[in-house]
């Protein structure tokens, strides 16, 4: 291990280790406990502010960990979504009388988990920072340790969580025998020298990858836990985990498809991806539309999204890598904003946050609102909101790729889903208030969130060109 | 200075006083946000009359062009210009809006700021749609008109407001999202043929867009369906309108107005500005299909028309009547009939517009719709009477007012060519003077039955001041119709031509 190495780490060494401050606090400064949310935050905004100002090239760790644009970009994404999260968390847990520091601590933990496994191009370093993340949330799904149903989700989450990981192992494992090599960049090099890499084995192993994968993304026909994880765990965990795993799971699966797809894969890799896209984008929508409690809703309206997110990397190219990276950005500003509201608008955690709980709010809370209305439409795709931005890239380029019959059923998918985003709206503001007043509390830090979000929503809609060309370079750097 | 951005202003200037009212007034401020919507409006008025007076009739191409590259990695410019077709659109819409306005001004009790600052971004979405001259930039706008016009349907309208509310939205979106997938292809083609990614209108005309062999072997023929289905359900074009009736019966008056006066005309302006110079070929295939479906719809929305028993609804399905005659007018192609088709859009917008607002002043007395109600108003509200029956003669079509330029245009300009059509569709004519003229009969002259019609007060001031801009131009537009017509005849020229 060198200085470099180190340097190349910093930002993850300060979230371990502002973890286990966190965490030591508890037993030891207790009263403290008010200020250890603001306190992550800070030190995740401080692991961003190190990521863009220590800027390490090339590869560290003997060539396990890349250092590149891409990386850079993931890592932003996933600590933007730790510190939204942990606002949303502080006056949650306050209110469940959940408030310790081991929540903080395993929150910035999970995130070090994502980051390692986003920027990683080793197999093994992948599986690793996948269960470092996952092991996280097992323990946080599960932290509202006196209600059923959140124990209920980290169970589930654990054994779906152990069973995909056990998948994505023999994958892996398979891989390596067909391959001999744990490194992507040695698999793309050799592909690159002409050695076709086909053969059943490597079919087998690359199949049972995006199985283990398509588990963490909750994709068709692997999504199946999926909601009931999203409405058992605490409001602020779900936000957390409907975007950070998602997101870092996607970028795995860009370098895989990066480094193995040009050989003679092509032909199945892709009908298989294009399937589960569609399926995810056509059942997500539908059984949305059936659903009552906001969670549940959002939990299958991140299955369709999921799916639209494969469009791009069915199109792959610069273009379909670039809109994924832009439709990870707004699905985190989108999804965070409504998550953040859902958890305002409800009385207590042991009840369903169900869409009538809205009724008439629109008038009465403007700003969450306000917020969350912003949020759906983006979620629904309406320009001039980031989520249309997203699609229209992730659209484009499977266009521009010969996908047009995948387009045509994404816009199709998504318009089925406009259906219950705007129902969200209609019940904020067109139902009447319910005679009993919900006793709703507005904290500060959950309007900072949601007014936050649903402005940068607005405002990447707006103008995009600054974050396209972010995303641009990053995909660059797996494909010209 | 201001020429550089004066379409920019003239867009903008709605939308940004829309947020400032929606987000940093005081929530009780209902005065304030009536006085800033007014003014905002008028603004945008003199803004229009300002591009009037500074475009050149007889340049057929854009004018007061504006560009900058908004998303240029894709290839997307913020580009607006404004033609003939156009221009006249816009001034249509800077003097509806303010008239919503008037005529809402105590109807709106609830929530007012939101419905200020919803028409306002409504405003905002359809000048933008107007002037647009890059595909991208036109769909934003486009889409940009459905949020307002959900929340002014869904919150400030009638008894089955939701329905109707989510019908629009979904019938709307159905037909732009398939829009949306045509643009994406065109900008491919644009790549594939040119090696340079644009969505520039200008861009688009030079494409080369292969016909081939059936209709799903076709791009052309697909891509023109892609948009035509979404200009189609805007305008709307029979069999899709069936969204039309409920949105407007269930809408405010200041919806309706606007929905019926300028949201329609965004459907037929698409297919001039878009279908006709994009996919010249399939237009041409398409012309017979749209030629049925107009008249169908003539003839169609006249007979329900005069089946209905609430006034509102009776003023909605005349619309796809009316309608039919400017998609008959637009495929017909002669310059005569586009020309028509496109007077007869502003007549539409003034006369249905005036209906609207009519119709909800009596809703506002006596909460009631239904022509059953009423009979016997001349003497009771002459002056009211003197104004619906002023925007019924136009919507018929009486020579001398502006209804009949437009008819008059359009059926000449289509015998020619379309005969058959033409016979059909002059019955129409007849079937439109029969029911307009029976509901005046029933509702203002027949016996006065119900006791409490008696004592209603009629037009007051601040309504006669919202109707009277109104009557100007339908007066105007009929003795003097040149004026309007001048302005896009150059545009329309080239659009034939070209």
């Amino acid at each position: 291990m060198t200085s470099h190495d180190l340097l190349a780490i910093l930002p993850e060494l300060a979230l371990v280790l502002g973890g286990g401050v966190l965490v030591l606090a508890e037993v030891f400064a207790p009263s403290l406990r008010r200020a250890f949310g603001p306190l992550a935050a800070l030190i995740a905004l401080g692991a961003m502010l190190l990521r863009w100002t220590v800027l390490v090239d090339g590869t560290a760790f003997a060539e396990a960990l890349r250092l590149d644009e891409l990386g850079r970009f993931v890592d932003t994404y996933v600590l933007v979504a730790v510190v939204l999260a942990a606002l949303v968390a502080v006056p949650y847990l306050r209110r469940t009388k959940h408030e310790f520091g081991e929540f903080y601590g395993l929150l910035l933990w999970a995130a070090a988990g994502a980051m390692v496994m986003a920027k990683t191009d080793h197999f093994l370093v992948v599986f690793v920072g996948l269960e470092l993340l996952s092991i996280g949330l097992y323990v946080l799904n599960a932290f509202h340790r006196t209600s059923g149903i959140s124990l209920e989700a980290g169970w589930k989450y654990l054994v779906v969580g152990a069973f995909a990981a056990a998948i994505l192992l023999f994958g892996i494992a398979l891989t390596y025998g067909a391959t001999g090599t744990f490194s992507l960049a040695e698999v793309a090099a050799r592909i690159a020298n002409g050695e076709g890499l086909s053969g059943s084995l490597l079919l087998a192993g690359l199949a049972l990858i995006l199985a283990g994968f398509a588990f963490k993304l909750a994709v068709v026909p692997f999504h199946a836990w999926a909601p009931d994880v999203y409405q058992g765990s605490p409001t602020p965990v779900t936000a957390f985990l409907s975007v950070v795993p998602k997101g870092a799971v996607l970028v795995v699966l860009m370098r895989v498809s990066a480094a193995f797809v040009p050989a003679a894969l092509t032909p199945r890799w892709l009908p298989l991806l294009a399937a589960v896209a569609v399926a995810s984008m056509v059942l997500g929508n539908l059984v949305a539309i059936a659903q009552r409690d906001l969670k549940r809703m959002l939990a299958y309206s991140g299955i369709a999204h999921m799916g639209y997110a494969l469009v791009g990397l069915v199109a792959f190219g610069r273009d379909g890598l670039a809109g994924i990276l832009v439709y990870f950005a707004a699905y985190t500003l989108m999804n965070i904003a409504a998550f953040a509201v859902v958890a305002a608008f409800s009385e207590s955690e042991d009840e369903p946050h169900l869409l009538t709980d809205l009724a008439g709010q629109g008038w009465k809370r403007p700003v969450l609102s306000l917020a969350l209305s912003i949020a759906m439409f983006s979620l629904a795709g309406i320009p001039p909101t980031v989520g249309f931005t997203a699609k229209f890239l992730v659209f484009r380029a499977a266009v521009n790729e010969g996908w047009v019959w995948l387009a045509v059923v994404g816009v199709l998918a998504s318009l089925v889903s406009v259906f219950y985003y705007v129902r969200v709206v209609f019940y904020l503001y067109m139902k009447p208030l319910p005679k009993r007043e919900p006793a709703y509390s507005e904290p500060w830090s959950i309007r900072l969130v949601a007014a936050g979000c649903a402005a940068a929503v607005v405002a990447l809609g707006v103008l995009p060109a600054w974050l396209l060309e972010l995303a641009e370079a990053a995909a660059a750097t797996l494909v010209r | 200075m201001l020429h550089d951005t004066l379409l920019s202003t003239l867009i903008l200037t709605p939308g940004a006083v829309g947020l400032v009212v929606l987000l940093l007034l005081p929530r009780q401020a209902d005065s304030a946000a009536r006085w800033l919507g007014l003014l905002a409006s008028l603004a945008t008025l003199a803004l229009a009359a300002l591009a009037w007076s500074r475009f050149d009739p007889a340049n057929p191409g854009f004018q007061l062009v504006e560009q900058r590259p908004w998303l240029p990695q894709v290839g997307i410019s913020y580009s607006l210009g404004m033609d003939g077709i156009a221009l006249v659109l816009v001034l249509l819409t800077a003097l509806l809006q303010p008239l919503v306005f008037i005529s809402s001004w105590i109807s709106i009790s609830q929530h007012v700021k939101g419905f200020i600052a919803s028409m306002l971004l409504l405003e905002t979405g359809v000048l933008g749609a107007f002037l647009a001259t890059d595909l991208f930039l036109f769909y934003v706008f486009w889409e940009l008109m459905l949020i307002p016009m959900y929340f002014i349907i869904g919150v400030w309208g009638g008894e089955r407001r939701i329905y109707a509310a989510v019908k629009f939205v979904l019938f709307t979106l159905a037909g732009s999202l398939l829009m949306l997938v045509g643009i994406l292809y065109l900008a491919y083609l644009h790549h594939a043929q040119f090696g340079v990614w644009s969505f520039a209108y200008g861009d688009m005309l030079r494409l080369n867009i292969p016909m081939g062999a059936g209709f799903w072997g076709s791009p052309q023929l697909l891509l023109f369906a892609a948009f035509a289905l979404a200009f189609a359900i805007k305008v709307p074009v029979w069999p899709l309108h069936t969204w039309l009736p409920d949105a407007h019966v269930e809408a405010p008056t200041g919806g309706s107005i606007i929905l019926a006066g300028i949201l329609l005309k965004l459907g037929t302006f698409g297919l001039m500005r878009y279908n006709r110079p994009l996919f010249p070929e399939a237009w041409e295939a398409a012309t017979p299909l749209f030629m049925v479906l107009a008249v169908v719809a003539i003839i169609y929305g006249a007979l329900v028309a005069w089946a209905q028993k609430d006034i509102k609804k009776l003023v909605a399905y005349s619309s796809v009547s009316h309608m039919g005659f400017i998609i008959l007018g637009l495929f017909a192609g002669t310059v005569a009939s586009t020309q028509g088709a496109l007077i007869q859009m502003i007549n539409h917008g003034l006369s249905t517009g005036a209906l609207f607002m009519l119709v909800g002043v009596i809703y506002d007395r006596r909460h009631t719709r239904l022509i059953e109600d009423f009979g016997g108003l001349a003497k009771v509200m002459p002056l009211y009477t003197f104004a619906f029956l002023l925007a019924t003669l136009s919507s018929i079509g009486l020579p001398g007012l502006n209804g009949f330029v437009g008819e008059f245009l359009i059926l000449t300009g289509a015998f020619a060519e379309h005969p058959l059509a033409v016979a059909l569709a002059a019955t129409g004519i007849v079937l439109g003077a029969i029911y307009m003229l029976s509901l005046v009969q029933r509702v203002f002259w027949n016996a006065l039955v119900h006791e409490e019609n008696r004592n209603l007060t009629d037009l007051t001031w601040r309504e006669a001041l919202a109707f009277a801009p109104l009557a100007l131009f339908m007066v105007w537009i009929g003795v003097q119709p040149g004026t309007f017509l001048r302005l896009s005849e150059a545009a329309v020229r080239h659009l034939i031509g070209g």
